[in-house]
């Protein structure tokens, strides 16, 4: 079962721990400008704090503007082949999303490499922001959403053995049609 | 041992006056004894003032601004994005410094510097660029007049680039207002002691940063594992995620459940519609996002909009306790969003809110009591609770307009020009009190009367503690947590990291001798850590001491001794003064300071190199 590592900006407090731990991990320094994944925090309308990270793209863009093959997807995951690459930063630009890195310090452009499956910066973050998520899944909670938004929904309060409960149902059969 | 990690040994100075920068080495030695932070801030502060014969005006281009981060700043430590900007306090004339949070003290240190001072005036309204090994000054005389917020906005884009921290004054500063702040990456500031107008008095608008250097750390294995076992810790404990939900908003409810909320400029300890502007509230209608500083997951910020009524629209990083307390509670507003619109306000004007607050509370109460005239207030009314009025005056106090050119100068100004104020202001040394009430707590008005700023609670925050547990304290346990608090909340400040996972979250501090020893290299106990930390506290002192403060000054405000709240838990309480003399002359002996206060004169020598 494949797993796609997912952002949900909505629960992100721009801590940047995910920054800091990638970068410890593949490069042993402690410098967030190293990372493969950032935070952008943008203000003020609306505050919106956004980790960028790699989307391992089944046709990805940064392959195929590659003069030198240097990108290739094996189970999942685009990897730069170290050996291959001629740091002509081309995938840097083409990434639709800005999701590949460069530093002065480094002659490779700095790319997620999931970390073998188990990402670091999943693990660390405080909010749950970063999730591994199966590919199957994708998407699941705001098609959740859109069908809950079709119906009017209500909610009533209740209290079960003394604790507040809520309880969500659609109002139907009043409405003429 | 010796330090193998931990520092770039590099300071950047800036003369605006000449123009020049230059970048200088900091001696091991220096390292070692100040560790960083107020430290160096401190030691740097102090070489100046005897540079200039120990006379010198804050907001002349003589008084030295230190921006600086510590060894632990942005190193993968919890809550690792502290910065303190030292000087000498316009409000105050003495000793002052702030922290700040967020990411512009890390990427400061990445630019590869531990300090950067800053003298002199600029002779048009500039901004300050350090790019990595490479610093401008920069005329920018379009920013003039603009607002914090939008200053930092401006310069992102001339600058083309999202990717640079920026410190930035507003209004507030440039019109050398006593109680201005430096406000950075959107919405984080630097309080208290008026070091907004200190940059406003150099002509510096702003700092933008933008770094991408290694941090030094001598044994990043070690310091990851310390930092797991700090980490698993506070995520692991019962008010982790309260503390991300409502941040430092839970403290309204506990201190008006404990009788010590200001309420109508502490004429009451408790606020009967505290419910109205407290962490629920916040989360029923206003929350939007979390906003951490930099490697915390605590993230205690909050991000807040109103959705509807007359202040829809408004948009704050906030508020926190504080904030909310001394523009809430304080002047009597029951309104959250107008809570928020005023913590905005005061962010865009660039003035400390707990001093606006507190300034503006006092106001009214003047005008209730009659000490202030109709016509005193240029002619406009202001009552408790009186939104429109309260957010006009907090304008007048930025632009320095009618009365708010007195109000701009600080509590004492008040005083000098209304001597029966000095009944109705709450300050020690000058500055304006923080929001908690010290009347029910010795400790805590120890903690205010011996803060080396002034009536912050930074130094020491006792007062939850000895209303909890103190019932039966004597006055060594009342001086000695003082101090012990003076010591440990100095130290992270030394050290450039936040005291709040060691206060609300009762991590050890003594992970913070793993963290220092790691990122350094050198082993060092925490207790001979803390002994740095006081040694910095006997310098501030005799700052203070070289600028004519004395026992003095040490004092306690009128109201904290004669005005006891009047409902709630603590009503009908007060600090007897004569226990209180009594208690302050046991701190000094256990400083070994002298009965007045002042540090031995053998002391002045430990801080001569």
């Amino acid at each position: 079962m494949s797993k796609k590592l997912t952002v949900i900006p909505e629960q992100c407090s721009g801590c940047r721990i995910c920054e800091l731990v990638c970068a410890i991990k593949h490069f042993g320094v402690n410098n967030p400008k190293k990372a493969a994944i950032r935070v952008l925090n943008i203000y003020p309308h609306p505050v919106t704090r956004m980790p960028i990270v790699c989307s391992q793209c089944k046709s990805p863009p940064c392959a195929e503007v590659c003069p030198v093959g240097a990108l290739h997807s094996i189970d999942g995951v685009v990897h730069l082949d170290e050996n291959e690459c001629v740091s002509c930063y081309r995938c840097v630009e083409a990434c639709p999303f800005g999701a590949i890195y460069a530093h002065d310090d480094c002659e490779l452009p700095i790319k997620c490499d999931m970390c073998g499956g188990d990402p670091e910066c999943v693990k660390v973050c405080p909010k749950g922001a970063l999730r591994l998520i199966p590919t199957a899944v994708l998407g699941e909670s705001k098609r959740l959403n859109n069908v809950l938004s079709y119906t009017q929904m209500k909610e009533i309060e209740f209290y079960e053995k003394g604790e507040k409960k809520i309880i969500r149902y659609a109002e139907t059969g009043k409405e003429e049609l | 041992m010796t330090l193998k990690s931990g520092y770039f040994r590099k300071l950047l100075h800036v003369d605006l006056t000449a123009g020049s920068t230059e970048r200088r080495n900091l001696p091991d030695a220096f390292l070692e004894k100040y560790v960083g932070g107020r430290g160096f801030g401190a030691k740097l502060v102090w070489d100046n003032l005897r540079h200039n014969g120990f006379s010198l005006d804050p907001l002349g281009p003589e008084n030295l601004l230190v921006i600086a981060p510590g060894p632990l700043t942005g190193a993968y430590v919890p809550s690792s994005g502290k910065n303190s900007f030292v000087a000498i306090s316009p409000l105050t004339g003495l000793y002052g410094d702030s922290s700040i949070g967020g990411g512009f003290g890390v990427e400061l240190r990445q630019t590869g510097i531990d300090a950067l001072t800053i003298t002199g005036r600029a002779p048009e309204t500039s901004v300050l660029f350090i790019d990595n090994g490479e610093c401008s000054i920069l005329a920018m005389p379009e920013l003039h007049g603009k607002a914090s917020l939008e200053t930092e906005g401006i310069i992102k884009e001339r600058l083309g680039t999202h990717a640079v921290h920026v410190a930035t004054i507003g209004i507030g500063g440039e019109n050398l207002v006593r109680i201005a702040c430096v406000n950075a990456d959107w919405g984080r500031n630097a309080g208290r002691t008026g070091m907004g107008a200190i940059m406003g008095s150099k002509n510096l608008k702003a700092i933008a940063v933008r770094g991408d250097r290694d941090l030094p750390v001598h044994d990043l294995k070690g310091l990851v594992a310390e930092n797991e076992k700090a980490s698993r810790y506070m995520r692991e404990h019962q008010y982790f995620k309260m503390w991300q939900q409502e941040g430092l908003m839970n403290v309204i409810a506990y201190a008006n459940d404990r009788g010590i909320l200001p309420a109508y400029n502490f004429k009451d300890s408790v606020f009967a519609r505290a419910n109205r502007i407290d962490g629920t509230t916040m989360l029923d209608g206003y929350k939007i996002g979390d906003s951490a500083c930099f490697c915390c997951p605590m993230c205690c910020g909050n991000i807040c909009l109103v959705k509807s009524g007359k202040y829809a629209g408004t948009v704050v990083e906030g508020p926190e306790y504080e904030s909310c307390a001394m523009l809430g509670s304080n002047v009597g507003i029951d309104n959250f969003a107008a809570v928020l619109s005023a913590n905005r306000l005061c962010d865009e004007l660039g003035i400390d809110t707990i001093s606006t607050g507190s300034i503006v509370g006092a106001v009214i109460e003047g005008y209730e009591r009659g000490i202030l005239s109709l016509s005193d207030l240029d002619g406009g009314e202001i009552t408790w609770g009186d939104e429109d009025a309260i957010l006009e005056m907090i304008r007048k106090i930025g632009h320095r307009e009618g009365i708010g050119d007195i109000l701009a100068d600080g509590s004492r100004r008040m005083i000098e020009v209304w001597p029966e104020m000095d009944k109705v202001v709450l300050h020690v040394k000058g500055l304006e009190q923080s929001a908690y009430d010290s009347r029910p707590s010795m400790s805590m008005a120890l903690a205010y009367a011996t803060s080396d700023i002034g009536a912050h609670h930074t130094r020491a925050w006792t007062v939850a503690r000895e209303i909890e547990q103190g019932q039966a304290w004597s006055d060594d346990d009342r001086v000695d947590i003082v101090l012990y608090h003076q010591r440990v909340r100095s130290l992270f400040d030394m050290l450039g990291v936040c005291r709040l996972p060691w206060v609300e979250l009762g991590l050890s501090e003594r992970h913070y001798e793993g963290f220092y020893r790691h990122v350094t290299g050198k082993d060092v106990s925490l207790e001979e850590l803390l002994e740095l930390s006081n040694h910095v506290y006997d310098l501030t002192r005799l700052i203070n001491a070289r600028l004519g403060a004395s026992r003095n000054d040490d004092t306690i405000p009128y109201k904290v001794w004669a005005k006891p709240p009047l409902t709630g838990p603590t009503a009908g309480k007060v600090i007897d003064r004569d226990d209180f003399d009594r208690t302050l002359s046991l701190y000094y002996r256990k400083r070994g300071w002298d009965e007045n206060g002042i540090p031995p004169a053998e002391a002045e020598k430990r801080f001569e190199d």
